[in-house]
């Protein structure tokens, strides 16, 4: 199958879902003749023009309000959020008002909008633009959040998203967009609230999100070599979980660590680890449920401290070793 | 801050140190870094440092207890501060409890006999409000342990135990109680795994006892009392088969019985590897050891071991059955005698080495060897072992194989010799006896033979170690 990289999957999921729909258009900060701050609308402008490529002033409040009203109105709005960081000056019109409008009309509004917006630390942007706020949405009602980790989950999970009736947003991270993978060239759906078993095994559940998946990977490749399987599940859509494979997961392997690069305390691993010990699949652990999660400080603009601020793959191998090292 | 002096993990698998005697007593003034305990693993004597200065005090455990490794043995205290739960001090050389000069009843005895436990034990039993007696003791000679009392308490109501969810729904399906089964998780923790064992041994148990159970004969009769003239008892003095001294029991054990040996011994003039050796010594600085006939034989056999692999060999089981591993680098073992015992240190890659530095090198580690002073690794790994009983005019001798070894040199003394050469002409020679003993399953003897006969050949003519 053809490659291409995740931020070029997320252009064909635009490119082809406009295409098709009229009732869909983008809107956000630089967004048009600039193509984006990192390039997921370039070209799309010549394409659609300026009224379905619309450039803002810089008020993430107006854009998340203007999909709103739009939505309301019968389109199906992407919107873009330069830096996920700044996604905390639309949390009135996306917590107040996208998530509970359905539910003030007794059902009888919908919202269909999509924000998209990269998230992550690794590029040196320093505290104020490397969050990782998704956890900040999963605890609302009335919004769905996805994370893809694979550039053919990005285009399937972007279109599914633009197609589903309720606001979702989309976050992706800066350090996936490079990377490269299979993506077919026609349009697909990723069904939002599917987890993934994106790799088999029998020592220990490692449940892993955005880019955590691939440095899961990586450090499965490595555990392999020293006889350790680890099964990675990658969950996708974070809200509503699909919480069954992580589940049955654990019961077969009565271990597990959770990764994700948001800060540990509170996040979405909290969520993960309360899920297995509030389910039959308790009884079957082996060891107390492990996570890996970002330290508890703001991202650090150095270098070195940023990478160390965040899981790595070593950190990764270290944890999936001290389980799998206890007898099963 | 009262600072925890805990039983160092010297080596990966070990999981207990017994100490052999304490350094310093309760009360003295010790400095960081200063050895505060003598302690001894399977392998190496070692000491046990001072985490910090201060005053050492509430020691834990007698000389001779063997304490599982990360267990607090003392404590480290700031002029005139309390050691945190007061505990009784085992005092290094307390004076012998009295002689009881009545005779004692054998009950008394009994109680005497079941109230043999170590202090951490004592204290918390006695916290527990548990009676000693009666407790089985699993420490050396019957000694009641902590891990004995924790055990108990751990069955009595209210005693909680730490187990993983799964091994507890395992524990709960096979209707097992876990107070009966011994954790081998962190903290003693149950898993999973320990309870299937103890399933797996209860099964087994289950069978012994149907069997057993027939063959049971009636307790005879107590002996009704006879007058014998007394004779007087023999006097001995009883050294415990422990630490280093057990191992070395029943490793050789093993072997003798598993390995059959065969000896095979060779004469062979040290005249030219006694010029090469007084050559070395002149090439020598003045702070590098002198090269001796064992540094020179070191050489030797690493140079017939490159050539004869199957004496450079281990043999080891496998789960798919034996294997012998023919070892590509020699790690040449030099048995070294201690007072407690032999302790083989391993000269790694010694085919690599030229004869100064493997003098250095066993000058190092034998030296360090009578300290007790080695590291684990460095009496790990060894290929083939050479026993040296030279330098106490033993003429000859043969030797256990060191497992997995499959070989072992036994050297004896350089004796001059009357001998004749090819011309029938009188020579007096120094003359050395080699004996080889090596492991028939893995060496024949045609095999042993062509070792000895090279390092025969290459002793006699030493310039062939540059080839």
């Amino acid at each position: 199958m053809r490659e291409i990289t995740y931020v070029e999957a997320i252009r064909e999921a635009l490119f082809q879902k406009m295409s098709e729909d009229e009732t869909v258009f983008l809107i956000g900060e630089d967004i048009g003749v600039y193509g984006g701050a990192f390039g997921a609308t370039a070209g799309l402008i010549q394409q659609f023009g300026e009224e379905r490529v619309m450039d803002t002033p810089i008020s993430e409040a107006g854009i998340a309000g203007a999909c709103i009203g739009a939505a309301l109105t019968g389109f199906r709005p992407v919107g873009e959020i330069q830096f996920m960081d700044f996604v905390t000056l639309s949390m009135e019109q996306l917590v107040l008002q996208a998530a509970k409008i359905r539910f003030m009309f007794g059902g009888k509004a919908k919202v269909p909008f999509v924000l998209r917006m990269p998230g992550g630390s690794g590029t040196g942007a320093a505290a104020q633009h490397s969050e990782s706020l998704e956890n900040w949405f999963v605890h609302v009602p009335g919004l769905k959040v996805v994370m893809p980790s694979t550039p053919y989950d990005a285009k399937g999970l972007l279109i599914a998203s633009i197609e589903d009736d309720n606001p979702v947003i989309f976050v992706e991270h800066k350090l996936l967009y490079k990377i490269k993978g299979p993506v077919p060239e026609e349009m697909y759906r990723v069904p939002l609230s599917k987890s993934q078993v994106v790799r088999p095994g029998k020592d220990l559940t490692i449940v892993a999100t955005s880019i955590m998946v691939q440095r899961a990977l990586q450090a499965a490749e490595t555990l392999a070599q020293e006889g350790i399987e680890a099964e990675i599940i990658d969950p996708r859509t974070l809200r509503p979980l699909d919480d069954e494979p992580i589940l049955e997961s654990v019961v077969k392997t009565g271990k597990v660590l959770i990764v994700h690069e948001a800060v540990k305390m509170a996040g979405f691993g909290g969520e993960i680890a309360a899920r297995i010990a509030e389910s039959s699949a308790f009884d079957y652990l082996e060891a107390p449920i492990r996570r890996l999660g970002g330290l508890d400080i703001p991202i650090p603009y150095n270098r070195k401290l940023e990478y160390h601020a965040v899981p790595q793959v070593e950190n990764i191998l270290e944890e999936a070793r001290n389980l799998a090292a206890l007898k099963v | 801050m009262a600072r925890e002096v805990i039983m160092p993990k010297f080596g990966f698998t070990q999981e207990t140190a017994e100490i052999v005697r304490w350094l310093k007593k309760a009360g003295e003034p010790v400095e960081a870094g200063e050895p505060i305990a003598e302690v001894t693993t399977d392998k190496v004597n070692m000491e046990v440092e001072a985490p910090t200065s201060g005053i050492l005090a509430d020691l834990r455990y007698h000389e001779g207890d063997v304490v599982p490794v990360t267990e607090v043995i003392a404590y480290i205290l700031a002029p005139g501060e309390q050691a945190p739960e007061p505990a009784e001090v085992a005092q290094s050389g307390a004076p012998a409890p009295s002689v009881v000069e009545t005779v004692a009843s054998p009950a008394q005895e009994q109680s005497q006999m079941a109230v043999k436990a170590t202090p951490l034990a004592e204290r918390i039993a006695r916290e527990a409000g548990l009676e000693l007696q009666g407790i089985q003791g699993s420490g050396p000679s019957g000694k009641i342990t902590r891990r004995d009392v924790e055990a108990v308490l751990s069955r009595q109501p209210g005693g909680k135990v730490r187990a993983v969810p799964a091994a507890r729904r395992l524990a709960r399906e096979a209707g097992v109680a876990l107070t009966e089964v011994m954790g081998s998780g962190p903290d003693g923790r149950v898993q999973s795994a320990d309870v299937q064992r103890y399933l797996a041994s209860r099964q087994a148990a289950a069978v012994e006892t149907t069997l057993a159970a027939p063959a049971k004969a009636p307790q005879p009769a107590p002996m009704t009392s006879v007058t014998v003239e007394s004779i007087p008892p023999m006097a001995f003095q009883a050294v415990p088969l422990t630490g280093m001294r057990r191992t070395i029991a029943q490793r050789l054990q093993k072997s003798a019985q598993d390995a059959p040996h065969i000896n095979l011994e060779i004469r062979v003039d040290v005249t030219q590897a006694e010029a090469l050796r007084a050559k070395a010594n002149r090439q020598r600085s003045e702070t590098q050891p002198k090269v001796s006939l064992t540094v020179v034989l070191a050489k030797a056999c690493a140079w017939a071991l490159k050539r004869n692999p199957y004496l450079n060999a281990w043999l080891q089981s496998t789960p798919q059955g034996e294997q012998i591993l023919l070892l590509q680098q020699v790690n040449l073992g030099i048995a070294v005698a201690l007072d407690e015992g032999l302790i083989v240190p391993v000269v790694r890659q010694a085919e690599t080495k030229g004869l100064l530095q493997l003098a250095q090198e066993i000058e190092d580690l034998s030296q360090r060897a009578r300290q007790n002073r080695l590291r684990p690794e460095e009496v790990a790994d060894g290929t083939f072992t050479l026993s040296n009983l030279g330098m106490f005019g033993i003429e000859r001798f043969t030797a256990i194989i060191n497992p997995p070894q499959v070989a072992i040199l036994a050297v004896g003394t350089v004796r001059k010799e009357v001998l004749a050469d090819e011309n029938d002409q009188v020579m007096i020679r120094p003359m050395l006896t080699l004996t080889l003993c090596a492991d028939h399953r893995v060496v024949d003897g045609a095999v042993a033979a062509a070792f000895l006969r090279d390092l025969k050949t290459v002793l006699e003519d030493p310039q062939l170690m540059v080839l």
